[in-house]
């Protein structure tokens, strides 16, 4: 070849090199089902390539981003969860309505599901309607039980409090961990509470995020005493303030060795793990969930409970780069998405889609009453960090007995009214 | 004959080699990278820090309120009280056990010295997140290891430790010991190993053996190894963090919350820059006054010195 040759086909090529554009993606979302999402999106996007950064969620994520704001280095899309984590990064994060509208048609939102889009907005300033958020996957919180286990020995569904207190009585006598809560977790306690709280008055939780209802209101402290109640009537595994729900009560979940345990519509992407997996794990098949029954005083069993799992933002950087929301797109709303689902990592955020490939007919079926009970969810998500901080505390300090529910609930009030 | 430059060696009249003065200034050139490094990496994040605790986020101008609110702050007590019960325990018994430990294995083990020293060693160099979730399981009643052993001698758990506020801290400590006792018997192993025979040899012919050797002998000749520790013990126990932050995130109900996770939570969870700054630079000065008070009552000698075993 000759130089002049050479020279052509660089010139030639450099074009086709400028053309592929890079999008930088950072979040806690699981690596391996990240990468199949990417693979998806890059096969309908070959000339976009995505270059994404797994986190730890605490502390490495939220001090990556932190650190990353503060230098104005953040990368194109970011994870997001609603409310307070959100709002921190509002400043740095472009509004995505009209880039919603132009790719999805103007009535986009009506396709999201209400508690998501309720959330989507929590903490915005009064008069801003813009999302800076577009969510990707709900979830419903639930509790699990081991549909084996209940059938080995005999028990059934708990419809009352007294059947809850029956089956956990009989789980401890046969050598099982009745429900599991780790408790020094404050994510898993807020759950419950929510779950409680919902029981006795259905959105008093907002009601009280509002400022409609003090946190002291008496179906709160209702709800603080039954929370104090599946730990002194031996719902609750004993030493539950001091276990982990990850990886403790998940690892002993899967091997059947706890017949019940709080947790949400994620459970079920643990049969999409690699192999090993236990019997119970394949296929779902030792699992099954209910919603927690009428405490003593309450008047209805918990409604679903639940929302946004986790949502993604554009960044001001992102918002120069138009193959970042071109990704953003797909991965909440798209063939991106699809893979998540697949993987059975949570239920989606858009109503319209559901998990295809190698999915057993419980796991779908299971997919699908979770979905039916998302477009009628209470909220399960914080505007105010100092509100939840406050609350984790508050149900520490009763389910240790060093703090009266109407106390508790009294420190919560302050931290809300300290805003 | 070109005159010498600054530093070259030239031979003087008594024929030995004598070396110019290169002057103070070029001395300093010579701690630049040093004190540049110091600015950039060490000066700069703690002026930052201090700046970001005076201005609050509303742009109201210099403020001490946030030194106020911690102050006012009953958690900011309760921590400090952890803080000190996690120094005052932790440094003396690591001391104590990993002393022994290395007494023993050097001084009466023959066989498998390096086997010892390294199990002795290895919570040191293991993952915090592995030890965390292993001393979990160890606590958990129920279905936990301690539990297991427990139950031959007919003890049954009912609560964890880590579950029970006025446990938490001191099962979070025993843990700590756990995890570094290997490290104050590592420094006692490099001290022991060079005591000099012949003073041991001299104090046995005087008749002292035993633990009047090791009280009488061994133990103020170790003195500058146990300073090290004791001043380390002390920073050490002001940065704790990850192994709290794993095992209890500082609960339950702040019952075993120490600095580094209370800074953690003002500053990352409730997005307060300005009181996590605020506990940061009261948490900086701190350490400063205890390692200068350390300073002032050992000397400035807290690292064994040339003929100091």
């Amino acid at each position: 070849m000759t130089a002049g040759g050479v020279v052509t086909a660089l010139l030639l090529s450099i074009p086709a090199y400028a053309e592929t554009k890079t999008v930088t993606v950072w979040s806690w979302f699981i690596q391996s089902t990240m990468n199949k999402s990417i693979a998806a999106f890059e096969k309908e996007h070959p000339d976009i390539q995505v270059k994404y950064v797994y986190y730890n969620y605490s502390p490495e994520y939220i001090t990556a981003l932190k650190a990353a704001s503060a230098s104005g280095s953040l990368p194109d899309v970011i994870g997001l969860q609603p409310g307070s984590l959100t709002q921190q990064y509002r400043p740095d994060l472009a509004p995505l309505s009209d880039k919603a509208a132009a790719s999805w048609g103007a009535s986009w939102a009506d396709k999201v599901f209400p508690v998501n889009r309720k959330q989507m907005l929590m903490g915005n300033p009064q008069g801003d309607s813009n999302y800076y958020m577009i969510p990707q996957e709900s979830q419903v919180l639930c509790v699990w039980y081991n549909r084996k286990i209940f059938e080995k020995i005999g028990l059934s569904v708990p419809k009352t409090y007294d059947d809850l207190k029956a089956a956990s009585s009989a789980l401890t006598k046969a050598g099982y961990i009745p429900m599991f809560q780790g408790a020094s977790d404050g994510w898993q306690n807020e759950n419950v509470f929510l779950m409680l709280a919902n029981e006795f008055s259905p959105g008093i939780v907002d009601k009280a995020q509002a400022g409609e209802t003090p946190w002291t209101a008496p179906e709160l402290v209702s709800a603080m005493k039954a929370w104090k109640g599946l730990f002194d009537d031996g719902i609750f595994q004993e030493g539950a303030l001091g276990a982990h729900a990850y990886p403790t009560g998940a690892q002993l979940f899967a091997q059947g060795r706890v017949g019940m345990i709080a947790l949400g519509s994620w459970w079920m992407q643990e049969s999409k793990f690699p192999p090993p997996l236990s019997e119970y794990v394949q296929n779902m098949d030792g699992f099954d969930f209910f919603y927690l029954p009428a405490v003593p005083g309450a008047p209805q069993a918990s409604p679903p409970v639940g929302g946004i799992d986790i949502g993604y933002g554009l960044t001001k950087n992102g918002e120069k780069n138009d193959a970042a929301w071109t990704f953003l797109a797909s991965l909440t709303n798209g063939a991106a998405l699809q893979q998540a689902l697949n993987d059975l990592n949570d239920l989606p955020a858009f109503d319209g889609h559901s998990p295809q490939g190698d999915v057993s007919d419980h796991v779908k079926q299971m997919s699908a009453r979770f979905m039916q009970d998302l477009s009628k969810a209470q909220n399960q998500r914080f505007a105010d960090p100092k509100v939840a901080e406050a609350l984790d505390n508050a149900l520490a300090g009763v389910a240790a007995g060093s703090l009266k529910p109407e106390d508790a609930l009294a420190t919560v009030q302050k931290a809300a009214a300290s805003k | 004959m070109s005159a010498p430059v600054l530093g070259e060696a030239t031979i003087g009249a008594s024929g030995g080699i004598r070396r110019r003065s290169i002057g103070p200034f070029v001395n300093y050139v010579f701690a630049l990278p040093a004190l540049i490094l110091f600015l950039m990496f060490v000066a700069y994040p703690i002026l930052w820090v201090i700046d970001e605790s005076l201005n609050p986020a509303n742009g109201a101008g210099l403020s001490m309120s946030a030194y106020n609110a911690v102050l006012a702050d009953p958690v900011f007590w309760t921590a400090l009280w952890n803080m000190t019960v996690w120094g005052a325990i932790t440094i003396p018994v690591q001391m104590a056990i990993g002393g022994l430990i290395a007494y023993f294995i050097e001084r009466h083990t023959f066989l498998l010295k390096g086997f010892f020293r390294t199990m002795f060693f290895l919570p040191v160099v293991t993952s915090v997140s592995v030890v965390a979730i292993v001393w979990v399981q160890i606590y958990a009643p129920y279905y936990g290891v301690g539990q297991e052993y427990l139950k031959y001698i007919g003890i049954r758990m009912s609560n964890s430790p880590l579950g029970d506020p006025h446990m938490a801290i001191y099962a979070l400590i025993v843990v700590n010991i756990w995890q570094w006792t290997g490290f104050s018997m590592l420094m006692y192993i490099a001290g022991i190993a060079s005591l000099p025979t012949e003073v041991l040899d001299a104090a046995k012919v005087d008749g002292a053996t035993g633990w009047r050797l090791g009280i009488h002998v061994v133990i103020p000749m170790l003195a500058p190894a146990t300073r090290s520790l004791l001043l380390l013990g002390v920073l050490g126990t002001l940065q704790t963090f990850p192994i709290v932050q794993l095992m209890t995130v500082g609960g339950p109900n702040h019952a075993s919350e120490v600095f580094g996770t209370f800074i953690f939570k003002e500053s990352f969870i409730l997005n307060d820059a300005q009181k996590g700054g605020a506990l940061s630079v009261i948490v900086l000065v701190l350490a400063l006054a205890l390692s200068l008070i350390q300073i002032f009552v050992f000397g400035a000698r807290l690292a064994p010195t040339k003929g100091e075993t």
